[in-house]
Formats: structure tokens, C-alpha cells, sequence
């Protein structure tokens, strides 16, 4: 058997997996992001979402350009909670002070 | 041809999935419809807590049925929904926290449940790196837990389609249709009517919206909360962490993938369907989980987002028939659906087969006077 193709590097999802949730029937990007964890993990979709497009797109026969990727979060790359919290404004501090 | 269901139910996220499941297990055919994807409204943007500790005794019964329920779950469903019994502390930093989570114990007591007030020590014992500042020590109960709401909505779903059932989903429910105060029919925007006698609005932060379809007003309002997820780390602590202080906030690291995830209540709260991301949080929540767990602060924050708690002016959901015959209501679960869901799933479809519940829920009832708050919220 050939080895298994990897597609999301960060939580470890191959091609057979993601092409059995399609065949399941969950043919949004959103949708597979939610079942099977990918875009999820440390690149967040950077390096497998568009992958996945493309086996979506093959399956199903929607244009690529047609298919809606994840809302992008912040902080778009990690960032380390001591880092973030050094520009916290403490907002309820604020209103205590009232 | 007439398009007929046994029962319709509008909304997938885990309250519309549980009771869809149940109903289908009675062998109803069941439709849901719902306007997104399966978790887009509140159950996919909850970070997975699931608690007995309650003040309300129905909320602890419910609560008592639903870990039962994901107990056991991975074979009902035959999937794995990542179910960890790993506790829930609730941290008093306050005399006054303190003497609210033992009035809490005493009634979680009688219900059964397995909970203590623990002394600080024993709190940092629990959890690795605690900070025990100001800390006077914390309610535990060890058999309170965590489950991955994608995994469980998603698998009550396929439950659903084992068993004949149909989920429509990128379908908005626009108009239910009546005839003397009894459910006819309801319309899609794809121009297709439905025809079912029981029709349950599931509908999440949506569900005011939908009630007034059939003419009724119901007290639910969306207020907007936040979470972050930062990446995978070795295993810290079981139990979800609660600092109810002012300026607190809730965690637990997730048992299968080692995330951290959490989210604080803002103050004042934010009403209204808006669900954009603030950077207010994610810069307070770090400083907060930080101030919290100090040896977290080198841990990288990969992911935020917000959701809505769908509240009533109680804090408990409602969870009922109502005056419009085979119209039901399972909505407003102020943050908790995803742990009150199998539960209440699984009654609602009891109430909905039987007429009757196997615990009464009149407390949760559509037409209650809301004046007995909930104190563990």
C-alpha cells in the first residue's frame, strides 16, 4: 500500500481522511475545518486549506474560486500570552475606578 | 409531491442535534433545518466545559443526566466526542465567593453530586502552577468534565441520518404557517414548505426570531463572548479552571489535543448579534490566564473568536411546549447548550412523544416569572 499523503501538517490529517468526510457528505471548507481539526492547529489552514479546496473542488466539481475558505483570525501568526497580555488596558480596572 | 416530516426542528447546533437524535431513536422522521452549517452559531464557538455545579436544582438534575449521557456516548454514537472527566474548580478569591459556592454544595449535596470546598493547597495540589494569591480555596467536583461539541453535534447528526432522518442545511426558515394555534407547515428561502405537526424552535441566538414566526415573544437576548485557543502543550492540569472575580476568567486545556482554551465574561456585557473578534481580548485574557497559571505566559495564542450566550432574564433556559399546539421551544441556554444538550435533548423528545418529561421541567418553562437567578453563572 502507498504511504498516506499528509495534507494538514499541524494536526496530522491525510488525504483519505478528508476524502472521506467529503464522500459523507460535508462539502464546505468550514465544515471539514470542524470535523476533522485541520486549519485548526499552528499554521491555522495556511498550508493545508488550499489543498483542501482543491480536493473539494475535484469531488464536487465546484470552481475553486467558488469555494468559501474560514474566517482568518488574529493574532494570524502565535503570539505568546506574555507578549499579548503586556498590551492589556485592563478594562475593567478602569471601570472600577469609576 | 408534499414534502412531510414527523417533527422539523430548526437549527444544528447541539440542541436541535440532540433532540432531532432522540426524537429519531422513537422512530420520528426527522428534519432539520438549519440556516448555516451544522456548529456555526453557539455550539461551534463553545469551548466544551461540562459542570453539574449549579445553585438550580433542575440545572443540577439536567446536568446529573447529561454527563451520564456523554459517559457513554462514544458507544451510543459509536464516535469518539473526546469525553474527559477531568473536574471543574471554581476559584474563591472572596469571602463572599466562598460563602455562594458552599450555599452551592450544600444543594448540589442533596441532589447527589459529588462536590467539595477544597483549601487553597489542595487547589494547587489539582492544578500545576497555580497562583494561590488572595486565594481562600475552591468548590471541585471531579466528575464534571469536557467533550468536543464538533465531534458530539456531528455525531447525534449522523445518528439522525442513520435512522431516515434529513439535515438541510444553507436553509433559512422564513415563515411557519398556523391554523387555529396548531403548526401547519413552515417555508424555506429555497421556496420549499415543509409539513410537520411538531415543529421545535432550536434556533440558538436566532430563536426569538423564529418564536415570532408563530406570533409569540420570547425573552432571549444574544450577548457576545470570546475565546481563544493557544497551540498544544504538555499536559498542566485536568480540571476547567473558573475565576469568577471581576476580572476573571475560565480554562481548561483540552485533554485529547493539549490546547489550552478559554474565555472571561465581559463587563459591562455586550448585547446584540455581533460576533466580531475584539482585540481588547485577546491582550486582557492573556494577562488574565497569566495572572492565573503564571507558568502559561510563554505560551502562544494561535486562535481567537467570539460567539453569542443566547440569555434570559434568569440565566436558565426555556425549554418547553407552548400556546401554539406542536410549536416547542428549546432555546436561551445562556452559555450552557453544550452541556445541557444531550440532556434536554433526550427530554424534550419524552415531552414531545409522552407529554411528559421524566424530570419536570417547569422551572424552565416558557411562561415562569424569571426571578430566581442562577448563582453558579
Amino acid at each position: 500500500m502507498s504511504k498516506p499523503t499528509v495534507i494538514c501538517r499541524c494536526e496530522e490529517i491525510t488525504e483519505k481522511e478528508i476524502v472521506a468526510v467529503i464522500k459523507q457528505g460535508y462539502t464546505s471548507l468550514d465544515e471539514i475545518k470542524r470535523i476533522l481539526r485541520c486549519g485548526m492547529g499552528h499554521c491555522q489552514g495556511r498550508s493545508c486549506l488550499m489543498l483542501i479546496a482543491r480536493i473539494l473542488s475535484r469531488m464536487t466539481g465546484q470552481p475553486i474560486e467558488k469555494i468559501k475558505f474560514p474566517t482568518s483570525r488574529p493574532p494570524l501568526k502565535p503570539v505568546p500570552i506574555e507578549v499579548l497580555a503586556k498590551y492589556s488596558s485592563n478594562p475593567i480596572r478602569k471601570t472600577e475606578q469609576k | 409531491m408534499k414534502k412531510t416530516a414527523d417533527a422539523i426542528i430548526i437549527g444544528a447546533g447541539i440542541i436541535g442535534s440532540a433532540t432531532g437524535y432522540y426524537l429519531a431513536k422513537k422512530k420520528l422522521r426527522v428534519l432539520i433545518i438549519e440556516k448555516n452549517f451544522p456548529c456555526y452559531g453557539s455550539t461551534g464557538r463553545c469551548i466544551g466545559g461540562i459542570r453539574q455545579q449549579y445553585s438550580h436544582p433542575l440545572s443540577i438534575l439536567v446536568m446529573k443526566e447529561s454527563v451520564k449521557i456523554f459517559s457513554s456516548l462514544k458507544e451510543e454514537l459509536g464516535k469518539d466526542i473526546e469525553w474527559y472527566q477531568g473536574g471543574y474548580l471554581f476559584l474563591a478569591h472572596s469571602e463572599d465567593k466562598m460563602q455562594t459556592y458552599l450555599k452551592a454544595i450544600e444543594i448540589q449535596k442533596q441532589y447527589g453530586l459529588l462536590v467539595r470546598f477544597i483549601s487553597a493547597d489542595d487547589c494547587a495540589q489539582i492544578v500545576n502552577g497555580l497562583n494561590t494569591e488572595d486565594l481562600l480555596g475552591g468548590a471541585y467536583c471531579p466528575t464534571d468534565g469536557q467533550a468536543n461539541p464538533f465531534a458530539t453535534t456531528y455525531g447525534f447528526l449522523e445518528g439522525i441520518k442513520k435512522r431516515k432522518g434529513t439535515i438541510l442545511t444553507n436553509t433559512k426558515v422564513i415563515k411557519i404557517f398556523t391554523e387555529h394555534y396548531k403548526v401547519v407547515s413552515l417555508l424555506t428561502d429555497r421556496g420549499d414548505e415543509y409539513f410537520a405537526p411538531i415543529i421545535v424552535n432550536a434556533a440558538g441566538p436566532w430563536a426569538r426570531e423564529v418564536a415570532k414566526m408563530v406570533g409569540l415573544d420570547v425573552p432571549i437576548e444574544p450577548e457576545r463572548h470570546e475565546s481563544l485557543v493557544t497551540e498544544a502543550c504538555e499536559r498542566l492540569f485536568d480540571p476547567m479552571l473558573v475565576d469568577y472575580r471581576q476580572d476573571g476568567c475560565y480554562f481548561i486545556q483540552n485533554y485529547g489535543t493539549g490546547h489550552f482554551v478559554g474565555c472571561y465574561t465581559p463587563v459591562p456585557n455586550v448585547p446584540g448579534f455581533d460576533i466580531t473578534a475584539s482585540s481588547e481580548f485577546i491582550t486582557e485574557m492573556p494577562r488574565r490566564m497569566a495572572r492565573l497559571v503564571p507558568k502559561l505566559k510563554g505560551i502562544k495564542v494561535i486562535r481567537q473568536w467570539a460567539g453569542s450566550y443566547e440569555m434570559t432574564p434568569d440565566g436558565n433556559p426555556i425549554v418547553d411546549k407552548t400556546p401554539v399546539e406542536g410549536f416547542y421551544i428549546s432555546a436561551g441556554m445562556c452559555g450552557h447548550g453544550f452541556m445541557f444538550g444531550p440532556a434536554l435533548g433526550k427530554f424534550l423528545a419524552e415531552l414531545i412523544t409522552t407529554g411528559t418529561s421524566p424530570i419536570p421541567l417547569d422551572d424552565f418553562a416558557l411562561n415562569r416569572q424569571f426571578a430566581k437567578a442562577e448563582a453558579m453563572k
